[in-house]
């Protein structure tokens, strides 16, 4: 999420390495998965792995890196590298919550409108296009605006900026296979629609979901860290690195690049993570929606 | 179907499209938590006062009525009032408006020329250095924060190598009058030459900062439908009877690969003009992105309100113009 692209970042970034690569999937997805299982360890044992409190002041102010402080410290006397490691936590968090509530909108109404058509289904999509074709940074900061902050609140803001790329994707392959011959048939034997639509459409369906979700965690982890970068993510002192990068103008008057550099890199590294692992789920799955621009 | 049909139709389209983005913005606006007049006033003010506020705002009234109010509002150009200036937010929006046109267009160009130009070789030699390079460009453009890009900018340029100011749109010690709001044109209009280097060395940061992020998306199409089109019978047509091959590249191909890539940089635009709201915070611009963060550090629903239906507006304006001029180059288009 930059102002201009914040969705499929993970699918242009997946395209290029596989350019790259040839036709090597498995070495991206071995290093992406690898730079994932490296953040989410570091998120769950980050009291362990922290050499000091994120939170508090530990030092004098801007220190350069040394070997007391490796990544310096920021401008209230804090660990930079303390708070780049609690920092995983806010992200990863936010973004697996933003993408599962993401997928709890699309996908039901997804269903409902592909199955059922007509009336109903034009009303959906209209309303889902509308908010597709809306910048999406643009409104992820209007609700977040109105939520105010919180973890649960963020994800919700970047969950509606995504909802329609999962309703999109269902609508679709729903309404192409309910007319396949195994859901006609469960229909003349007198299955009712709740069930048709659960166990028959639903598990046809599930491999694309599963390919949106982790193409959309990159996406999601942008929009966080955009909005945190805003102001509009968790309440301070919580560690967060669009947060600590909001501070960056300080840093950059004050040349104190340590506390614009290793925030920023970390972000990317996770993108970058959740691309190349995201780009061989696809692979594996290889799923009907191959047409995403 | 004829080209007045085509944009007869294209408009009435938008009409649901307009509506229905209208309610999603004004509905969510309205499920803050808490009341708009209570944050407005501070929770100690008296009942009577909370009652004639809302009562002022025709909060009173039922939804439904309260968004009627507000869409023909709209329509005669209210956009509503800020709560934290008092003044109209339409104003506050023109004003702020032309800073943003001047940081987009000029993100703008830098993102078309690089997209365009570097597309073109990397498709001239596929797989071979220009090519990879530019893949290696577009994934670092595609994986950065621009607003980590952005001070990253400033402090190499801004502060060790004192090259460019790191923030605002023109130094405070410059006395100048604008005109039309956008400073590159007025000051050339007004003869002021100090001001027009000023304005530019302003610009340019910004600017780049944003166009190369923009930029590694035109490239890639660029790149892409260049290879595809290179590989069409016409090119090889063209080559074989001899035309140089600049020639054949940049006037034969490039004319074909880029008609399905304007509707994409038409969006783009119209995305950018919606408030580059990172760009704009990063570097302290005075355009309609820092407006409403700036709106929403106060809390001034309103003028938040005002400026995301503005915004809904641009984009589905200019998706309309961008229709329209896809339809009269490719009329294939029309339906």
């Amino acid at each position: 999420m930059n102002e201009v692209k914040n969705k499929f970042i993970s699918h242009h970034i997946g395209s290029l390495l596989k350019e790259i690569f040839g036709s090597g999937t498995g070495i991206i997805t071995f290093i992406g998965a690898a730079i994932l299982i490296f953040f989410v360890i570091l998120a769950i044992f980050a009291p362990q792995i922290a050499p000091y409190d994120p939170t508090v002041r530990v030092s004098r102010s801007l220190k350069p890196p040394s070997d007391e402080f490796i990544f310096g410290t920021d401008n209230l006397g804090r660990d930079v590298l303390s708070r780049v490691i609690y920092g995983a936590r806010i992200a990863l968090t936010i973004a697996f919550i933003a993408v599962l509530i993401a997928a709890a909108i699309g996908i039901p109404l997804g269903l409902i409108s592909g199955y059922i058509g007509g009336i109903l289904d034009r009303i959906i999509t209209l309303i889902m296009d509308a908010i597709y074709s809306f910048p999406g940074l643009i409104l992820a900061i209007a609700i977040a605006a109105v939520l105010g902050p919180g973890i649960l609140n963020i994800a919700i803001s970047i969950a509606v900026v995504y909802a329609p790329t999962y309703y999109r994707v269902i609508r679709n392959q729903v309404a192409s296979i309910k007319d396949e011959l195994y859901v006609e048939a469960a229909r003349a034997i007198g299955a009712r629609n709740i069930v048709i639509l659960l166990r028959y459409i639903l598990p046809n369906v599930l491999p694309s979901v599963v390919v949106v979700l982790s193409m959309n965690l990159a996406d999601a982890i942008m929009t966080e860290a955009g909005l945190s970068f805003l102001g509009l993510g968790i309440a301070p002192p919580t560690p967060d690195w669009g947060f600590d990068l909001s501070n960056g103008q300080r840093f950059v008057l004050s040349k104190a690049w340590w506390g614009l550099l290793y925030p920023g890199l970390a972000i990317i590294t996770v993108v970058l993570g959740f691309s190349m692992f995201s780009e061989g789920v696809n692979e594996y799955l290889n799923p009907t929606i191959k047409e995403k621009r | 179907m004829s080209l007045k049909n085509y944009i007869l139709t294209r408009i009435l389209l938008a009409v649901p499209m307009i509506i229905i983005l209208l309610a999603f913005i004004f509905l969510i606006l309205r499920i803050i938590p808490g009341d708009p007049v209570l944050a407005m006033l501070g929770g100690k003010a008296p009942k009577e006062v909370i009652e004639q506020k809302r009562h002022e705002l025709g909060l009173d009234k039922p939804l439904p009525i309260q968004f009627f109010d507000y869409f023909f509002g709209l329509f005669k150009g209210d956009f509503g009032k800020s709560t934290l200036t008092g003044r109209p937010v339409l104003d506050e929006l023109k004003e702020r408006f032309p800073a943003t046109v001047e940081l987009t267009l000029f993100a703008f160009v830098i993102a078309v020329l690089i997209g365009i130009f570097g597309g073109t070789e990397a498709a001239k030699r596929k797989d071979k250095l220009p090519d990879v390079l530019a893949r290696f460009f577009a994934i670092f453009m595609y994986a950065i924060p621009i607003f980590w890009f952005g001070l990253m900018l400033q402090l190499l340029f801004g502060v060790m190598l004192r090259w460019l100011p790191v923030a605002g749109r023109i130094s405070p010690a410059i006395q100048f009058e604008p005109i039309t709001g956008l400073y590159i044109i007025d000051s050339l209009l007004r003869g002021n030459w100090k001001a027009f280097v000023d304005v530019v060395k302003h610009l340019i940061m910004p600017g780049t900062a944003l166009g190369l992020v923009i930029s590694s998306i035109f490239l890639r199409m660029v790149r892409n439908n260049m290879v595809l089109v290179l590989s069409k019978d016409f090119v090889k047509a063209a080559i074989a009877r001899g035309i140089e091959n600049k020639s054949v590249l940049y006037r034969h191909a490039l004319k074909n690969a880029l008609v399905p890539i304007m509707t994409v940089m038409g969006m783009q635009l119209a995305l950018l003009l919606a408030g580059a709201v990172l760009t704009e915070t990063t570097f302290s611009w005075p355009g309609l992105g820092s407006y409403l963060v700036l709106k929403i550090r106060y809390r001034d629903f309103p003028a938040i309100q005002g400026a995301v239906v503005f915004f809904a507006i641009i984009v589905v304006v200019i998706s309309i113009f961008v229709d329209i001029i896809n339809a009269i180059v490719d009329p294939r288009v029309r339906y």
